[in-house]
């Protein structure tokens, strides 16, 4: 059955688009991303042209984030002051980052910051956390216990100004790390059409070390914040925001994100980990690889005379 | 008078022409775009007229309106493929489509063709080249003149870009005489192609050259749905937006609400 879509102009297999926001939202809920690095390139690969994809998908990740957010917060597992902090830095960096988006645009240069973008974050990121979470899963096998919890935070964390308590987390750092963390997301989140979750998860584990049952609920809040706004600038600015796509994609997408955050809880953390690192590893390298290989075809069509 | 013509209908009896001429009507002349579109097929019939009974050909050319194509080329640099800097074609049409009944080269030579742009090779999105192919570096338009040498390519590279999706067609068989001087051809709109006025010029040769030419026209209109929201979100793009996210979340807050279990 297919559906024709009034922004983008093409027509799409309307049960195939849903059951894409299903499957991209299952993965969402589960691993608590917005999904958007796998929606984009996927939306693109059946035919929908990549301004539309991007800017649509802000809204299926603001939704599935949405809906998954309330199931975190009722537990209390969303820290609503780090979210809020994270999301003022998100703010000012998908500002600057949809700015960066248009030159690049204009200069003909988009898709070849998107596909480094996408291989460098996406293997890097991949492959950090699959040789962590595979390092986790030998130890549990052979009975070793986990190595212990270095507690010792980084000195930087502590030695900067402007404390702030964050009592959900049992933090009390500078507000710093965690603004510019949030404006790097936002940039990343501009220029890759994703929602910035896979950098978020690892670097608040990582890097904020705040506590492992505060770490999803609170990156879907930046989250919800950050793409609601780049939707909506999406929309104003270019007009390529698709309400009949976002609607198919979020049918499928809120169910999905449901499933998948009840199928969470059946999985142990570091095995969950271990499979998003390799997803986000395919997904990087598919992106990437192109680069290195001669393309069937030498030219390309661009959307959009500007 | 030729022997071999059929009884011309009374019609024409009143008013029997005296040189060949070509005529033509549109099945529809109005394509509705609604959420269900896949395209369209549109049939356009005609009729030679030719008291001489001179061998004719016929050739329909159908141009959607002009949609400007940016182009880029992908270059081997440092062993990576990286995209050069777009091209602009102004004036190239968003649709277009030759049909004739017999190879075009056999019906008119190269620079009939040319003036007509019948024909994917002559189309005149080529037309002042260097003039018309500028890149929008930065915020500047610049005319381009060191893309003279592989112009050719670049052109090629639009017109199979466009065949591939669809949007452009050359038929060496698209017009079929279903009887004498009867002729047919269909014109088949993909789902991707440009809402606006099309044109249709219905072209009539003998040997070798131009004797008649009838042009009709074609909407083809976003209506319903389709047309408010494409309206909405180009004339109000922020309400626009705001009300898409507002949707959105709130559907997410719902489907949530829908799946609360405790």
């Amino acid at each position: 059955m297919d559906i024709y879509l009034p922004i983008a102009e093409v027509a799409v297999n309307a049960p195939l688009i849903v059951g894409l926001g299903a499957l991209v939202g299952f993965i969402s809920g589960m691993f608590g991303i917005g999904g958007g690095f796998l929606m984009t390139p996927l939306l693109v690969f059946f035919g929908v042209p990549a301004p539309v994809a991007v800017s649509s998908m802000a809204n299926h990740v603001a939704a599935s984030s949405m809906s998954s957010v309330i199931a975190y917060g009722r537990r209390r597992a969303v820290d609503l002051r780090m979210g809020a902090v994270l999301a003022a830095g998100g703010i000012v960096g998908a500002f600057a980052g949809v700015e960066l988006f248009r030159v690049l645009r204009l200069l003909g240069q988009a898709d070849l910051v998107v596909a480094v973008s996408y291989l460098v974050f996406l293997s890097i990121i991949g492959g950090l956390m699959l040789w962590e979470s595979a390092g986790a899963i030998l130890r549990r096998r052979r009975g070793q216990p986990p190595p212990p919890r270095r507690d010792r935070r980084p000195v930087w964390l502590y030695g900067l100004p402007l404390k702030m308590r964050f009592p959900r987390s049992r933090l009390y750092i500078s507000v710093i790390p965690p603004l510019l963390l949030g404006a790097f997301v936002g940039v990343l989140s501009a220029i890759m059409g994703v929602g910035g979750g896979f950098v978020l998860v690892p670097a608040m584990v990582y890097i904020l070390r705040m506590p492992a049952g505060m770490v999803v609920g609170t990156s879907l809040m930046q989250i919800i914040i950050t793409t609601a706004l780049t939707g909506v600038l999406q929309a104003g600015r270019n007009q390529t925001v698709d309400i009949v796509l976002a609607t198919l994609l979020l049918l499928g997408g809120v169910v999905g994100a449901q499933l998948g955050a009840r199928a969470s809880s059946r999985f142990r953390a570091e095995e969950l980990r271990a499979i998003l690192a390799l997803i986000v590893l395919l997904v990087g390298l598919r992106m990437g690889l192109g680069l290195f290989f001669r393309p069937d075809e030498p030219f390309v069509l661009m959307s959009g005379a500007g | 008078m030729a022997p071999a013509l059929p009884p011309a209908p009374p019609l024409l009896q009143i008013q029997p022409p005296t040189t060949a001429a070509v005529s033509a009507a549109l099945t529809e002349t109005t394509v509705q775009v609604k959420s269900d579109f896949r395209g369209a097929r549109i049939v356009l019939y005609g009729a030679v007229f030719d008291p001489g009974g001179h061998p004719g050909d016929v050739v329909v050319i159908v141009r959607g309106p002009d949609q400007p194509v940016r182009i880029t080329r992908k270059q081997r640099i440092a062993g990576l493929w990286l995209n050069s800097r777009p091209v602009v074609f102004q004036g190239a049409p968003g649709f277009y489509r030759a049909a004739s009944n017999r190879p075009l080269d056999d019906i008119a030579n190269f620079g009939e063709l040319r003036r007509l742009g019948a024909g994917l090779d002559h189309l005149a999105i080529n037309a002042p080249a260097e003039q018309r192919t500028v890149t929008r570096y930065g915020v500047r338009d610049v005319v381009v003149s060191q893309l003279g040498a592989d112009y050719y390519d670049w052109r090629s590279a639009v017109v199979r870009l466009k065949e591939k999706a669809h949007l452009y067609d050359e038929d060496d068989h698209g017009v079929r005489f279903v009887d004498r001087g009867l002729f047919r051809a269909e014109i088949a709109l993909p789902a991707a192609a440009p809402t606006g006025v099309y044109r249709a010029d219905i072209l009539l040769f003998q040997h070798g050259r131009l004797v008649s030419a009838r042009a009709r026209t074609l909407t083809v209109e976003k209506v319903g749905l389709e047309r408010a929201l494409y309206v909405w979100a180009h004339v109000r793009p922020w309400s626009y937006g705001l009300a898409s996210m507002a949707f959105a979340l709130a559907v997410g807050w719902a489907a949530s609400a829908a799946f609360r279990r405790d």
